[in-house]
């Protein structure tokens, strides 16, 4: 994966074969003589870098179709978290197959999917069963992070690039430390912290209800007079889910549906937070 | 303090206090349902308000429900009804005005007196009653005088009478004013409209009879505040002498009855004129005693002690009674004890010189008999008088000496006397050798008269120099003693009296600074009528103070109190005795029996005395200690709400309030409310 440099720097590398040129990737692996023969822009590439697994791990459960924050122009999914997410897996697994990355999906949670784990492969035919995997599944149920993580963290191959999408929505306690079942297979974990703005703000201008998907009681809630302390317990969540990602070697970016899907991507290939 | 209700039952409103309770369970709780996908952050906001709502939810229930008893209360038409009311004047149509001029109304505030202050309020009073309101005013000191003779509805007159009113040195007898108005108010119901500062621990406890047949009557004594705040005096309340080291001693005691301690000024003025400067610290709404010793040598009568402060003048002299100082003391050989008084010479003596008996005299009599001229003092006594003495020669040299040194000696004849014994023993310092005694007629007849004396220059005579003169030849003799053939001789042998014929009757010889005079007839009734003639006590005590050197000193001592009657009993006297004020203006008095009676109307030294002899008594005169105390210690309110407590009290409706408070009540709970509205799950 162009976006990814080799473990392995310094050993005999192999030339592959050339792929074309996409914005993001490394200008230096340009081949400059083919541009000048034929003015095209394609890349070199080496054996070392073709085999990185990669896998997205997504949290469907149900808190994650609430949300309304859906962006036009993207397959907003009833204009959910769980559109969001799903659309940004897809997004994901389809950049990686074009780099030539072999890619794996696990779902947590969620309803209506023929399969809910696809292993690492490359080809077409795997990109098309994730995305026919995505395309059926929907928010539901109880996504039980902790056991879902760690069990998904002992599944992943060594040295494998996985991004986690998720809303977080157990207790933090509950779930961080299954983050470490990645650590220990050496994986290079991009945690996609995925929320509403209007969720964290509290919009509702009146008195409701409220009550979640996954079940529970209900709380009858004013937004106008809760606003502020609500605001306090989001920042102090915040501030607990991105120290417990860290501690247990990730990297914790927002993913706020708000934002561009684009924005977003750029962040998570570049790893930059 | 009582709490009522009007509407008693209107308190069962209060039972829509649940109604409170039931809002406050049966909030409202919305009906749209909206899935979140933060309920776990939903449920640990809530959890964190949780402790903050639960307070806020009591205090709306609280506030909700106090609100609604509140409101309750209000309907109930609650009332307070607490001792502290005075009932303002009006109304009643019948009006007595009570005004206090006693000594304590002249305290002065702000360059006022609270009299006038009094006046100004009655006068306001008067301006504003209705015309046809029957009114009266009454002034009172130790008595109390109605200033119309019924209540009238001559308002302009009252109000001429109440401006005139004057300031008095006496006491405050509240009981005699309100008795006064009670009798103005005639058994009817009215108003008294007390003027008074009530200062004094009597004045007002003194009054309590009074103001209880005023409020059975069904009249109310409503005080009008005229008093000092806080009210301040300084007073000597007590000026004694003591006799004692060197000159004695004056004691003084001071009090201070207001609030702050400080340093009064004294001066202490002796009759004679000496002045004594002191100052005196004293404490807050305290006492301090000051002794002042008393020089050596002083004149008796009458002294004062000033303590001057702003507040009230009239109380800062004390006026006291100082013998004279020094060797004053007669010493009366009594010859001829005699078997009744009438024949007895120091019975005669005795009435003239001590009228009132030696302690209240001026002048200290010691009688001994003959054997006791041992005893005589030259550094004690100033004068010896030997009345009829048989034989003065065992005493000769004794008396010789005295009177060289300065010494006085009186010789008064009789029965007794012995030409020879005396002119071996005295030869030396009489005016003439004695002969042997003669009748001058039978002892059944008048006997010859003195005649006037040839001059009253004589310091002697100075008492008889306007009219008394006519005295003296009322007093007849009808056997003398003899003397040998003499001249006067200027400055050592004088006769000063004679009797028809040239018959010496007193005659003086001067030795130096002493002197002896010889009366060649008795002092008793015996050769003469001298004792009952109106001319004996001025005479006597004349050759007393002429010998002693002292005014008065023979002056009796009284004491008395501004406003109230001094009496006075006389000896037996010819005449009538004259009362001179301090002022040295007569002063209206008259006789009750053998007892001289004058009311006095200002402190200082007052003097009895016959015309032109030298006063027969003093009297002090001092303004009631009491009366000195400015302090208000009862109040005539406080006694009428004991007496009527009905009449005193305060009724305080709180509807008002307690619709207000629930008003108020109620916006806060909507504020706090409205603060904690989406804190609620």
């Amino acid at each position: 994966m162009g976006g990814h440099r080799s473990r392995r720097v310094g050993q005999a590398i192999e030339f592959a074969d050339y792929q074309e040129y996409l914005p993001g990737m490394d200008l230096r692996g340009l081949d400059w003589r083919v541009w000048g023969r034929s003015d095209r822009y394609v890349v070199k590439r080496f054996e070392t870098e073709t085999e990185l697994p990669c896998a997205v791990v997504l949290d469907l459960s149900g808190d994650t179709g609430t949300g309304k924050a859906g962006l036009g122009g993207y397959p907003d999914l009833d204009r959910s978290k769980a559109g969001y997410a799903i659309t940004l897996a897809a997004t994901l697994l389809y950049w990686l197959h074009r780099h030539g990355e072999p890619v794996g999906l696990e779902v947590v949670a969620g309803t209506g999917m023929p399969f809910s784990s696809l292993p690492t492969r490359g080809g077409r035919n795997h990109l098309q069963l994730c995305f026919l995997v995505l395309a059926s599944a929907k928010a539901g149920g109880v996504a039980g992070l902790g056991d879902a993580l760690a069990r998904v963290g002992e599944r992943v191959r060594r040295r494998s690039w996985v991004a986690v999408i998720t809303d977080g929505m157990e207790e933090p306690s509950t779930w961080l430390p299954s983050l470490s079942a990645f650590a220990r297979r050496g994986a290079d974990v991009r945690f996609l912290h995925l929320f509403d703005p209007g969720e964290y703000a509290l919009d509702e201008d009146r008195p409701v209800l409220f009550y979640s998907p996954e079940g529970g009681d209900t709380l009858a809630v004013d937004p106008v007079g809760a606003r502020e302390a609500f605001g306090e317990v989001v920042a102090e969540y915040v501030d607990e889910v991105k120290g417990g990602v860290v501690r247990f070697g990730g990297r914790y970016l927002p993913a706020s549906t708000g934002q561009p899907l684009e924005t977003l991507l750029r962040r998570v290939i570049r790893g930059a937070a | 303090m009582s709490f009522s209700l009007l509407a008693p039952l209107a308190l069962g409103l209060a039972a829509l206090g649940g109604l409170a309770v039931l809002a406050h369970l049966a909030r409202q709780t919305p009906q749209d349902r909206v899935a979140f996908g933060a309920m776990l952050l939903m449920h640990r906001m809530v959890k964190r308000l949780r402790r903050r709502r639960r307070i806020k939810d009591w205090l709306l229930l609280a506030m909700r429900m106090a609100a609604i008893a509140l409101l309750a209360l209000g309907a109930a038409g609650p009332q307070v009804v607490y001792p502290g009311g005075v009932p303002e004047h009006g109304g009643s149509g019948r009006v007595v005005l009570v005004i206090d001029r006693s000594l304590s109304m002249g305290l002065q505030e702000a360059g006022e007196t609270l009299l006038s202050r009094a006046r100004d309020g009655a006068t306001g009073v008067i301006d504003g009653l209705p015309s046809g309101a029957l009114a009266s005013v009454v002034v009172f000191g130790d008595e109390a005088m109605a200033l119309t003779d019924e209540l009238t509805t001559d308002h302009e007159r009252l109000r001429a009478a109440v401006v005139a009113i004057q300031p008095t040195n006496e006491t405050s007898n509240l009981q005699a004013g309100l008795h006064e108005a009670r009798r103005l108010l005639a058994g009817e119901p009215g108003e008294v409209l007390l003027f008074s500062d009530e200062a004094g621990p009597r004045t007002v406890p003194d009054a309590r009879t009074e103001l209880e047949a005023l409020i059975e009557l069904g009249s109310t004594v409503l005080p009008m505040p005229v008093h000092a705040d806080p009210p301040r005096n300084v007073a000597v309340t007590r000026a004694q002498y003591v006799p004692g080291v060197d000159g004695g001693t004056l004691t003084l005691r001071l009090a201070n009855y207001g609030p702050d301690g400080l340093e009064v000024a004294c001066e202490v003025t002796l009759p004679d004129g000496q002045s004594i400067p002191i100052f005196v610290d004293l404490p807050p709404a305290g006492e301090a005693e000051e002794r002042v010793t008393i020089p050596s040598k002083a004149l008796g009568g009458v002294g004062a002690a000033v303590c001057t402060d702003p507040d009230l003048p009239a109380d800062d002299a004390r006026y006291f009674h100082l013998p004279r100082v020094g060797a004053s003391r007669v010493l009366v050989v009594d010859g001829d004890p005699g078997d009744t008084p009438t024949r007895s010479e120091v019975y005669f003596l005795e009435r003239a010189l001590a009228p009132w008996g030696g302690a209240r005299s001026g002048v200290a009599l010691d009688v001994v008999a003959p054997t006791g001229l041992t005893s005589l003092d030259p550094d004690v006594h100033r004068i010896v008088f030997l009345a009829n003495v048989a034989d003065p020669r065992p005493f000769g040299p004794l008396l010789t000496e005295f009177v060289r040194k300065g010494g006085n000696v009186v010789l008064a004849a009789g029965d007794n006397i012995t030409d020879d014994r005396y002119n071996a023993a005295l030869g030396a310092i009489l005016p003439a050798p004695f002969r042997q005694a003669r009748s001058l007629t039978d002892a059944d007849e008048p006997g010859i008269p003195l005649v006037l004396p040839p001059t009253t220059d004589h310091p002697l005579f100075k008492p008889f120099s306007r009219s008394g003169r006519a005295a003296f030849p009322k007093v007849r003799s009808h056997r003398v003693l003899t003397l040998d053939a003499y001249e006067d001789r200027p400055d050592e042998v004088t006769t000063l009296l004679a009797y028809e014929g040239g018959i010496p009757a007193l005659v003086e010889r001067r030795i130096g600074q002493g002197r002896v005079l010889v009366w060649t007839s008795t002092v008793d009734w015996g050769w003469s009528n001298l004792p009952l003639q109106s001319a004996f006590m001025p005479l006597v005590q004349g050759i007393v103070r002429y010998l002693g050197g002292e005014s008065g000193s023979g002056a009796a001592r009284f004491d008395g109190t501004v406003g109230e009657p001094v009496r006075i009993p006389l000896p037996d006297l010819a005449v009538e005795p004259d009362i001179t004020g301090p002022d040295g203006q007569p002063v209206r008095s008259r006789i009750e029996g053998s007892t001289l009676i004058f009311r006095p109307d200002a402190a200082g030294a007052y003097a009895v005395g016959l015309p032109d002899a030298p006063p027969l008594a003093f009297v002090a005169v001092n303004t009631d200690p009491l009366e000195s105390d400015v302090r208000r210690t009862d109040s005539v309110v406080g006694i009428e709400r004991e007496l009527d407590p009905e009449r005193f009290v305060v009724r305080e409706d709180l509807a008002s309030a307690s619709f207000g408070l629930a008003f108020v009540l109620l916006v806060l709970q909507a504020l706090v409310a409205a603060r904690t509205r989406g804190e609620t799950p």
